[in-house]
């Protein structure tokens, strides 16, 4: 955990996770998240657990987003928290262009295989570098389902760590993007993949 | 609040998974127990999911909250003192036995325990006028500097500092 971890901190941590489980009877292990505001694509929602980070969206707003993440994880208590500071910092670092890579774990155990594999093939197409929807899908192993590559990749959970925005259609248009095709555009330029 | 949730759980839940923390470090340091901030914490969001339904859309949701920890914990703190009805006249004859941060240049990092001796203390503190109360309470609990305690509170920094200064004038008055 982060320096922030005191035990004050883990304190006030328990004391909230008495309140979810008397008020509300969540009871699992709770999900933390922060806030990136000013960031050039828009305001991001990042949520993990210790396994981690389970969620990279852009957001319209906190309360939005956090009740889509009491909807995903309905046992489990949510709480803003500070300890999201190291992906913090990579995606700072990401989008000062000093760095193109994260270190960041990511929790995948929610999806199915074939979204796995997808995103997994994903992570490996470097920055400054796209990929098309059907040479992905022939990469996870089906090389005619480039349609469900494509939905995979719509419900990638954590965007920018895993880099769906490096993938286009094969006639080299944008395709899709969760966080919009402006935003898709700005990480293509910004990692130089576009002109 | 921006949207109305499915069930009352997950309203209660969203205000919860915003504030608990915060709130949770406030009722913490006010009483020094971490079992009775558990109970208060729990009593603060049960009643502000209560009157959810009465507070008006643009108001400052923090705020109402801190005003509801802080009048729950006051309220504890108050009831302790009457407890000891004894102890609470020693302490008025006894100023060394008031909290440090009473007699400080300013308050921020004293009030660490409220030693039964101090809750008399507190009790007179429950009684000051509502914005008084609560912003002397977070800048003798909650390590807040004059901004920070307008973020939480609504109003102005100089509001906060004018608020703090008067609360402390009324407390030296009578515990000098």
């Amino acid at each position: 955990m982060t320096p922030r971890d005191t035990a004050e901190d883990r304190a006030d941590r328990a004391l909230v996770q008495r309140a979810f489980k008397h008020l509300t009877g969540r009871s699992g292990e709770p999900v933390q998240y922060a806030l990136m505001d000013d960031t050039p694509v828009g305001v991001l929602g990042l949520a993990a657990v210790p396994a981690g980070l389970l969620r990279l969206e852009f957001i319209g707003g906190e309360e939005p987003f956090v009740q889509r993440l009491l909807a995903l994880f309905p046992d489990q208590p949510v709480e803003r928290s500070w300890a999201l500071d190291k992906v913090r910092r990579e995606l700072e670092r990401y989008f000062a262009g000093r760095r193109f890579t994260f270190d960041t774990r990511v929790d995948l155990s929610g999806l199915t295989p074939f979204q796995r594999k997808v995103l997994g093939e994903t992570v490996k197409v470097p920055a400054g570098r796209y990929t098309t929807y059907s040479r992905l899908a022939a990469k996870a192993g089906r090389p005619r389902a480039a349609r469900a590559a494509g939905n995979a990749l719509h419900d990638n959970p954590v965007a920018i760590i895993v880099p769906c925005h490096r993938v286009l259609r094969g006639d080299g248009s944008l395709g899709g993007y969760a966080g919009g095709l402006e935003a898709k555009a700005w990480l293509l330029r910004h990692e130089g993949a576009l002109l | 609040m921006t949207a109305r949730l499915a069930t009352d759980a997950d309203a209660l839940s969203l205000l919860l998974a915003k504030h608990g923390l915060e709130l949770a470090r406030h009722l913490r340091r006010l009483v020094r127990d971490d079992d009775v901030a558990a109970d208060l914490l729990q009593d603060t969001f049960l009643r502000a999911h209560r009157a959810l339904a009465r507070l008006r859309p643009d108001s400052n949701e923090r705020a109402w909250l801190y005003r509801i920890a802080t009048n729950a914990a006051l309220n504890h703190l108050r009831a302790k003192a009457r407890e000891s009805a004894v102890l609470e006249r020693h302490a008025r004859e006894r100023a060394i036995e008031a909290p440090a941060w009473l007699h400080a240049e300013g308050p921020g990092d004293g009030a660490r325990a409220p030693d039964p001796r101090h809750a008399a203390v507190w009790a007179r503190v429950a009684a000051l006028p509502e914005r008084q109360r609560l912003a002397l309470t977070l800048r003798v609990t909650g390590e807040c500097d004059y901004d920070e305690i307008a973020r939480r509170m609504g109003g102005t920094a100089a509001g906060a500092r004018a608020n703090v200064h008067q609360a402390l004038k009324t407390l030296r008055k009578e515990f000098q």
